[in-house]
């Protein structure tokens, strides 16, 4: 029905069961999940009493932390290099105005979404099961999940591009290879960077995450902190998490303008 | 230079599109086909390079040397095509490549796959590429990025795409159809003396082009070849070809300047 054909009132009848419907789900889900302000409100002083604990930061914590962080930074790294490079790979085998075989097509998209389901711990868990605690599984771990995700969104940028210069490429004579190189790449190479540089930054999230878990780095710091009651320890790290993230995440953005700021304003 | 022999082509959904085509073209002759939109002259063209596979007949390019005939293997195919020189109807560049790589890429069909792979055209090919494009008046553009050109630059470099392959043959389809009467006749002078060095063959939508460039005409309707020859097309045959309500119904702007 279209609302704004209906006068005055009468507008509003429609909305009242979808209004009611909503309200229902949201109510039935808060008992279950025991939302309770009461809780929230009593709880407060214990939050207060907690961040009292906290403050101020241990500084002499900072300086053994460094390493840790930078740890987390190369997790998040080489993890994302491995990622990319693989997802290329598996890109242009998913892709369907590359690869006429549409068994390897659906495969590769398959695998690529069963990747996406998997929870990011349990990657982890796989990955220490099969080479052992530390960073190096926490990288593998980042490089799988984010095939999973670039795989898919450089195959569905591969089969974005203007179809034209490829068959005037392939018109001419050129192999597979090289209208791939000359034809396709240079469309699809601004939104590969794009979601690579992106990716690094839910990476850096990640590895942070992942290290907490058993990976190494800020993330294990953290979490020992708090284990052992060293509130303040715990502050210092939490803050080189929140400057780790905020750089990164600016890192990327003036990475991102320099090479698109051109592209898009000519 | 190119024989076709009885060539006909039926579309996806059954229809006969082409019927029986049958003619010959020899280096120096710029033959213009017309034909009503839908009568299959894109489709010709495309049988003709490789793109599409005829159902039956023969297309046959003869080099100076050796003499090809279209099939479906892919090895064989390639080597024919880079001998065909192909012009899209609005310009098909690689855009955010500059002018002179999309010139490059025309001698992609020449040179090795991994060489091409680590860009490896040598100084001699941008030389070679720098020279087409001299000729067709935009070696000016050759670092300018292609989606920064306008119509009729895109489609001069175009044309040096194809010059760089020192084609037999050239085909152009609907080579000016978007471009405004100035770059139309930019483009078309371009054109008309290359036959020194191949055939070309380019379909077009108005006779008035086609006898002021071209050196004969091929009228097609209903899959068959109903004129080929002078091309200053009678009246008659233009209706014979557009059917006798074209004056008011598809006649399209003139571009001739």
């Amino acid at each position: 029905m279209n609302l704004a054909s209906v006068k005055g009132l009468a507008r509003y009848r429609a909305l009242i069961l979808p209004t009611a419907i909503l309200t229902l789900l949201v109510w039935g889900a808060a008992i279950v999940t025991r939302v309770n302000l009461a809780t929230l409100v009593d709880g407060i002083p214990r939050g207060v009493a907690l961040w009292r604990h906290m403050f101020p930061p241990a500084w002499d914590a900072f300086s053994e932390l460094l390493a840790p962080a930078l740890e987390t930074v190369q997790i998040a790294f080489v993890g994302t290099v491995f990622g990319v490079l693989f997802a290329l790979v598996v890109g242009f085998v998913a892709a369907a105005n590359i690869n006429s075989n549409r068994i390897g097509r659906e495969t590769a998209r398959g695998l690529l979404s069963a990747e996406r389901a998997l929870p990011d711990l349990i990657t982890l868990l796989l990955f220490v099961a099969i080479v052992g605690l530390g960073p190096f599984p926490g990288v593998m771990a980042v490089a799988l999940s984010s095939v999973g995700m670039l795989g898919k969104l450089f195959a569905d940028a591969i089969e974005e591009v203007d179809p034209r210069p490829v068959e005037a490429l392939g018109a001419i004579g050129a192999t597979k290879a090289q209208i791939i190189r000359f034809a396709v790449l240079p469309q699809v190479l601004p939104s590969f960077i794009a979601n690579s540089m992106f990716r690094f930054d839910i990476n850096i999230r990640m590895s942070i995450f992942l290290g907490a878990v058993g990976a190494g780095g800020i993330g294990f710091h953290l979490v020992s902190a708090v284990r052992l009651l060293e509130y303040q320890a715990a502050l210092s790290a939490i803050v080189v998490v929140l400057v780790l993230v905020l750089a990164c995440e600016k890192l990327s953005d003036i990475v991102r303008t320099k090479i698109f700021g051109q592209a898009v304003l000519r | 230079m190119l024989t076709v022999k009885n060539l006909a082509k039926r579309l996806p959904d059954g229809r006969l599109l082409l019927k029986d085509i049958s003619f010959s073209v020899n280096k120096g002759e710029f033959v213009g086909i017309l034909g009503e939109s839908g009568v299959g002259k894109t489709v010709l063209l495309r049988c003709i390079n490789g793109l599409t596979m005829p159902d039956s007949g023969e297309v046959m390019i003869a080099g100076p040397h050796v003499t090809h005939r279209i099939n479906g293997n892919h090895q064989e195919l390639r080597k024919i095509q880079r001998h065909i020189g192909m012009i899209f109807q609005g310009s098909i560049l690689v855009k955010r490549l500059s002018a002179l790589e999309n010139v490059l890429t025309g001698r992609l069909g020449w040179i090795s796959p991994l060489r091409s792979l680590l860009y490896g055209f040598t100084d001699e090919e941008v030389q070679h590429a720098l020279a087409a494009m001299e000729r067709v008046g935009v070696r000016h553009l050759a670092n300018r990025r292609a989606e920064t050109l306008s119509g009729g630059e895109m489609q001069r470099v175009a044309i040096a795409r194809a010059l760089i392959q020192d084609p037999y043959l050239l085909l152009a389809d609907e080579p000016v159809s978007n471009l405004d009467p100035k770059n139309t006749e930019m483009v078309l002078d371009c054109l008309r003396p290359l036959t020194q060095q191949m055939a070309i063959i380019g379909v077009f939508h108005t006779p008035q082009l086609v006898s002021k460039y071209c050196t004969r005409a091929i009228g097609i309707k209903d899959g068959v070849i109903i004129h080929d020859g002078s091309p200053h097309i009678t009246r008659h045959m233009q209706e014979e070809i557009y059917g006798a309500e074209w004056e008011e119904d598809t006649a399209r702007p003139v571009a001739v300047a």
